[in-house]
């Protein structure tokens, strides 16, 4: 299964790193070229055209001299690697970008402030400074840590490859010579054999039983013969054509290099993918859109305030301070190392079950994907051919096509079984690879042709050993397969005490067989064949073809002794024996069966809201047979051309409204004009495009994104990975995907399961709903961080909090709780219901800001100012007498300031009094923020209904108090933080509030609950 | 504050009871009918115009210019067609504008309707933390005593200031101008202290303390501004300032309860001029322990805190050099030293006299 595939393409990666990340500007012109179909021509051409084209011979090959002329005129043989970004460009991209911008401008407008204050006041205090220098030094870390991250995952990517250097077999000077296929150069003699990397595009000139597998390039799984004839103007098609990096399976075939690099079919596709822009990912959007919001309030409040402090009298200076001030504040401090820990955090988790991230903003997109094209080969079958019905005793028989032999079995009792076996078994040439005798049959390696393999191995587990039955029955003579015979044949000695000494075995294409026997077996016993039996012959057929699997006839015949006595000498060239009057003993089909997990995955993604669409290269007939089988076309629907069947009219006649199901063809798709390709997009809810090309992947992709889908594609193959980075996520096959699919994709998934993808869909919805909580949490904290400072200036009353408890809160005290809640649990079942739309359903939103800023955050500041005035007024200044006192208080030379007792202070003295408020205020929001992260785990549900099951969330709630509780009393915090200790009773201060905003918002909850739709639902539910 | 305050209110109010059509506008409420109702609507009757084209949703629509009300309407437009019959289509068109009209209403009604309900909701809920806020703090204040501050232990120890009030004391002594800033300031400062009015206050132990705990009305002990003799200003009323031998005064924080142990006296010394005399009233700069403890502005309302005056008696040389001076709080258990509160138990100023 595709060990073969997974080193491919090894040659055009040699160091390219991270395609993602290389920002190739390519002209359009030229990518729209490139999305054109392949333009060889030599396919319809002699080969004697070819020879003269390339100045070659078909003997002697290039001259040394002309081979080294080329290879100078086009280089080497290799794709050219993507650009890779410097290291320094990716660690700046993650120091400026997205959420970062914020921060950097709140720490430049710091520096600004601290520069105006340093420039117009003797003794400038030193907060604007601190707090630029942290807001740096904030970024700077989370930045080195996104980069350090990211470096990670590139690394597991690099360990993915293994460099082995491919060799070439060319002719030259008619002798042949293995050199570095990096030296191939078009109009080279290549031989290639089973088992080879195709080097280049070649032109086959001659082939003996050759067969290519072009899965990498079309998605096909079954190995394609390859001729020296053209079969078909479509090169892709076309016998005589082999393609770079595509592997042959057997046989030998000699042909002429007509492409190299980057000019093959294979380079094309390369050179397209890496040319591709990819979009914002969906996160990244959210997180803009919220910056928008953010600045949005933070200027509107600062420039209100600027106003407001002109109108109240400060002066314009003060005014330019304020406004930065208040402009700063906004800045949630600890909200991006909060969003990079919780996407890390997700990101983890998803690969141990298996789905590796390769860039962390796309944790998410899965979450809010609405269209998931995905590939057929390797993804949702297991890429492997397998026996999957019978047809003998005039029943069709189902074999067990799971991986891991669970299903049901059939009767083998018959005696025709036994006989059908016998020839599968004997009328075959596959054999299993040696020293494999531990691995379960269905895990070994087998040489030889994936049908025959298919057949071996469903006899070796039926029947036992097969080599043991082809000991018994030894092989003397043999037709190969081939395509004007359609059939295979061999003779074999028979068992000890058999009447007869030879028994002929014979399979092939069914028709074919048919015409040769006059017999037919019935449980065991031989029959005349009558048209009833060929009827019903047809029937089978016909059915096991229609289930797009590959159907194969036996037959056989025992050698009557006195014609063919022992040691009779058969000549399978002359034919010295009867081909005719056999006996037909059964049908068996085959096909790449589904994996085991795949319908069910399915499924889940059809109740999550999600369309499934398959893109194949491979046949409609078989598409469409495995999305039936996987469940992408849904029992009971129907494409146009069922409709037509059923009710026997041509398909033109049927309205293809009615039909919900489609399957088109690749041939179709190019002929559709964009408005079409919409109209089939959001008309069927259930389609399958076959036979389709890379570039026409591409096309499907872009024109689901046009329709405001959020696309991921699932593929392994080279020809998957244009679409891998068009999408919005690309999600690439860790076992069997090729190296150029596992770079253009954002995440892989490392088992090859399609049932990882729903693991990844339910992880990233979750990731959007608990990033919601965090931001909720993080962003209440800001008005009570905000509202010291404006009732500073405008009422003139001691600062309530200061700039380092700001910066205690938002990087100290609210990081735990708010990472916390990354691992809240689902509140209800996030599977059942549609994904987000990108439009409507924002990460923040003016509900979310209306419940953090305008209700609980302002609970929350009042019960920090509530600290505020105690401490105040148990020291001695009552509140009514802080109104105005600003000037005075902040007043250095004034050292005899009389509280409301009376009693005089030195600045000394009340400075530390404000202080110590400060203290009490960034305790109380300690307090409130208790209540705010128990309220934030729910959206919707009450806390009792969720639990308090989140350790993690626990661990926070007691981690922030302990720090506040250390931040308060630690000796030594008075001089580092000016932090005070404070009095047992001034926690208990803001109680009442932690408790109001507890109830207040388990009231809006229940409201929410009682009145689905309602008007508190539509205001407040986030 | 409280002008913002009813502007702000004035202006919800305002905004609460507006008529709602400008609050926001219906353009895109208009209701969309489909094709179908459209064409039956023609069939109808005669409206549209027959030569109309097929496809109805290409035609642009064009602005009603018909007036509505009482001059328009159904039955304006009958009488104006005379006796011709009505059409169906005209009964048609007027219900479709009737129904659009009703339609719009509700629609700019339902807007308007939630809008005015989040303002309220605000208004309600902020009222109500406003409330909460208000009890909070009056059970608090419920809580502290009138007379003494709930905790003290953030001032242990009084600081020190001078009078006048400046950092810098600098002035040409032979310019009165120059320094009439300076003894005004202590006139004004000294007033509490006339002997006029401090003949009402009591006589007192001289070093004992003037304990009254359990007195209602607490008594105050006299402090006589003749006490500080030369630096009193009775006699020289410019303070020294004139001759170029200034007066300042010291002052000790009141703090409620404080008993100073031992003899506590004010002593200053001038940084690098050993030889500057000094002269103190009362002399030694005494603190006289009568006047402690305080009990507070309430019900020692009266109460005036022992004032020491220290005259630089600066020579001739002395002049035009400024001079740093350093006063502490001495003899008495009162902490003078402490690094960071350079104000605690001494004062430190400095003097330029110019002549």
């Amino acid at each position: 299964m595709g060990y073969g595939r997974s080193d491919s393409y090894r040659v055009a990666t040699t160091q390219d790193k991270d395609k993602k990340e290389s920002p190739k500007k390519k002209g359009g012109k030229d990518l729209d070229d490139l999305k054109k179909e392949v333009p060889i021509t030599e396919h319809k051409m002699s080969v004697e055209e070819v020879c003269r084209k390339y100045a070659t011979d078909i003997v002697q090959g290039l001259t040394n001299a002309k081979a080294a002329e080329y290879l100078i005129r086009d280089g080497p043989n290799a794709l050219t690697p993507p650009p890779t970004t410097p290291e320094w460009v990716k660690f700046c991209r993650q120091l400026f970008g997205g959420f970062s911008i914020l921060l950097w401008i709140g720490a430049l407008l710091c520096f600004l402030a601290y520069a105006i204050q340093a420039a117009t006041e003797d003794e400038p205090a030193g907060d604007n400074l601190y707090l630029g220098i942290v807001l740096s030094a904030v970024v700077i870390i989370t930045g080195c840590f996104s980069y350090f991250q990211e470096a990670k995952s590139s690394k597991i990517m690099e360990s993915f490859k293994n460099m082995v250097p491919q060799q070439a077999l060319v002719i030259r000077e008619g002798e042949k010579m293995q050199i570095n296929a990096e030296q191939v150069v078009a109009g080279d003699l290549v031989e290639v054999k089973g088992g080879d990397r195709i080097p280049a595009d070649l032109r086959i000139v001659s082939s003996h039983g050759c067969k290519v597998d072009n899965s990498s390039l079309t998605g096909e799984s079954e190995p394609q013969t390859r001729s020296p004839d053209g079969t078909h103007d479509n090169p892709l098609e076309t016998r005589n054509i082999a393609f770079f990096s595509t592997n042959c399976v057997e046989g030998t075939a000699r042909g002429i290099a007509v492409c190299t690099g980057d000019r093959t079919v294979m380079g094309r596709i390369a050179t397209l993918t890496s040319g591709l822009e990819t979009g914002k990912t969906p996160i990244a959007k959210e997180i803009e859109h919220f910056i928008q919001i953010i600045t949005g309030v933070a200027v509107f409040l600062g420039v209100s305030f600027f106003i407001l402090s002109i109108v109240l009298g400060y002066s314009w200076l003060e005014a330019v301070i304020f406004l930065i001030g208040i402009i700063v504040a906004n800045v949630p401090e600890g909200l991006l190392a909060t969003v990079t820990v919780c996407l890390t955090l997700t990101a983890k988790r998803m690969a141990r079950k298996n789905c590796l991230v390769k860039n962390l903003e796309a944790v998410e997109t899965l979450g809010s994907t609405s269209t998931i094209c995905s590939d057929k080969t390797g993804t949702l079958t297991q890429n492997r051919m397998t026996v999957a019905h019978m047809w003998f005793d005039n029943t069709i028989h189902e074999a067990d096509t799971t991986e891991d032999q669970s299903g049901s079995s059939f009767d083998k009792s018959s005696a025709t079984w036994v006989s059908l076996a016998r020839i599968a078994a004997l009328c075959n040439r596959a054999v299993f690879k040696a020293a494999q005798d531990t691995l379960p049959i269905l895990k070994r390696d087998v040489a030889g042709d994936a049908s025959e393999s298919a057949l071996l191995k469903c006899i070796e587990l039926s029947c036992g050993s097969v080599k043991a039955m082809r000991e018994k029955n030894k092989k003397v003579a043999e037709i190969p397969f081939n395509s004007t015979n359609k059939y295979q044949l061999s003779i074999h000695e028979t068992e000890e005490g058999n009447e007869n000494s030879y028994l002929l075995v014979m399979k092939g294409a069914p028709e074919r067989i048919l015409d040769r026997s006059s017999h037919i077996m019935v449980q065991g016993k031989e029959q005349p064949m009558d048209e009833e039996m060929k009827e019903a012959f047809q029937n089978a057929y016909q059915e096991l073809g229609g289930l797009g699997e590959r159907v194969l006839g036996f037959c056989h015949v025992f050698l009557p002794e006195d014609k063919y006595p022992k040691g009779f000498a058969f000549d399978t060239d002359e034919v010295n024996f009867e081909t005719d009057n056999l006996c037909f003993v059964g049908l068996m089909s085959m096909i790449d069966p589904p994996r085991a997990a795949v319908p069910d995955a399915v499924g889940k993604c059809r109740s999550a809201g999600i369309k499934v669409i398959m893109v194949t290269g491979d046949h409609p007939i078989t598409a469409k047979a495995i999305a039936k089988g996987v469940g992408i076309i849904s029992e009971g629907n129907e494409t146009v051309e069922d409709i037509a069947a059923r009710l026997n009219i041509p398909v033109s006649q049927v309205n293809p409204r009615d039909a919900k199901a489609c399957v088109i063809h690749g041939t179709d798709l190019k002929d559709l004009s964009q408005d079409q390709m919409d109209d089939i997009l959001r008309n069927h809810t259930e389609i399958v495009f076959a036979r389709t090309s890379p570039q026409q992947k591409l096309i499907i992709v872009e024109g689901c994104q046009r329709l405001g889908a959020i696309v991921a594609v699932t593929g392994d193959g080279v020809n998957d990975s244009p679409a891998l980075k068009k999408a919005d996520i690309g999600v690439a096959m860790g076992i069997s995907g090729s190296d150029v699919s596992k770079q253009a994709a954002d995440m892989i998934l490392l088992d090859d399961n399609f049932a990882s993808i729903v693991t990844g869909v339910e992880e990233g919805r979750l990731i959007f709903d608990n990033l919601k909580k965090s931001i909720a949490y993080t962003l209440t904290s800001n008005i009570p961080e905000i509202t010291p400072f404006l009732f500073f200036i405008l009422v003139n009353i001691p600062l309530p909090l200061g700039t380092i408890t700001i910066l205690c809160i938002d990087l100290g005290t609210d990081m735990v709780p708010a990472i916390s809640l990354a691992y809240e649990a689902a509140e209800s079942d996030i599977m059942k219901r549609q994904p987000r739309n990108p439009l409507r359903d924002k990460l923040v939103n003016e509900r979310l800001i209306s419940i953090a800023y305008g209700q609980i955050g302002m609970i929350q500041a009042l019960g920090g100012f509530f600290a505020y005035f105690v401490v105040l007024a148990e020291n001695g200044f009552r509140p009514y007498d802080l109104v105005g006192i600003r000037l005075n208080w902040d007043d250095r030379s004034n050292n005899d300031l009389e509280d409301s007792y009376g009693q005089q202070w030195t600045y000394e003295q009340r400075k530390i009094v404000e202080f110590t408020c400060h203290t009490a205020f960034f305790v109380s929001i300690v307090v409130v923020q208790w209540a705010d992260v128990i309220i934030c785990k729910t959206r919707r549900n009450s806390v009792f209904q969720q639990g308090m099951r989140n350790k993690i969330l626990i661990f926070g709630l007691f981690e922030e108090t302990a720090l506040a509780a250390l931040l308060s009393y630690c000796p030594g915090m008075d001089v580092a933080l000016r932090m005070y200790p404070l009095k047992p009773s001034w926690w208990f201060c803001a109680f009442p509030y932690s408790f109001l905003i507890f109830v207040y918002d388990e009231i809006r909850k229940l409201i929410l609950r009682r009145n689905p739709g309602g008007w508190v639902e539509r205001e407040t539910y986030y | 504050m409280t002008t913002i305050a009813k502007l702000l209110l004035a202006l919800f109010i305002l905004e609460l009871f507006q008529p709602c059509q400008t609050l926001r506008g219906g353009n895109n409420l208009a209701p969309s009918y489909t094709r179908d109702a459209l064409l039956a609507l023609r069939a109808a009757g005669s409206f549209p115009p027959p030569n109309l084209p097929e496809d109805i949703r290409s035609t642009a629509p064009r602005r009603c210019l018909r007036r509505r009300g009482r001059r328009g309407g159904v039955r304006q437009r009958l009488r104006r067609r005379g006796n011709r019959p009505p059409l169906p289509s005209m009964i048609l068109s007027n219900v479709r504008s009737l129904r659009r009209k009703m339609e719009e209403l509700r629609i700019i009604a339902t807007a308007c309707f939630e809008y005015r309900l989040i303002l309220l909701f605000y208004f309600v809920f902020y009222a109500f933390l406003a409330g909460m806020f208000c009890l909070t703090m009056w059970v608090m204040l419920q809580t502290l005593d009138e007379n003494i501050p709930t905790y003290q232990d953030r001032v242990p120890s009084p600081g020190l200031v001078i009078r006048p009030h400046a950092a810098d004391i600098s002035f040409n002594r032979s310019d009165p101008t120059n320094y009439n800033q300076y003894t005004q300031h202590l006139h004004n400062f000294l007033q509490n202290y006339n002997d006029s009015v401090q003949e009402r206050n009591d006589l007192c132990l001289v070093g004992e303390y003037t304990d009254q705990d359990a007195e209602p009305v607490k008594k105050v002990c006299q402090f006589k501004r003749s006490l500080l003799r030369q630096c009193s200003g009775l006699s020289d009323s410019s303070f020294g300032y004139a001759e170029g031998k200034p007066c300042i005064i010291i002052k000790m924080n009141r703090v409620i309860g404080l008993k100073p142990q031992g003899d506590p006296f004010i002593n200053c010394t001038a940084k690098r001029n050993s030889l500057l005399q000094i002269r103190y009233f009362p002399s030694e700069g005494r603190l006289d322990k009568m006047f402690f403890p305080y009990y507070g502005k309430n019900t020692h309302a009266d109460y005036v805190q022992p004032l020491v005056a220290v005259q630089l008696l600066l020579s001739k040389e002395d002049l035009n050099v400024e001079q740093t001076v350093e006063c502490r709080v001495e003899g008495s258990n009162l902490r003078n030293n402490d690094e960071r509160d350079k104000a605690l138990g001494r004062v430190t100023f400095r003097v330029l006299v110019s002549e």
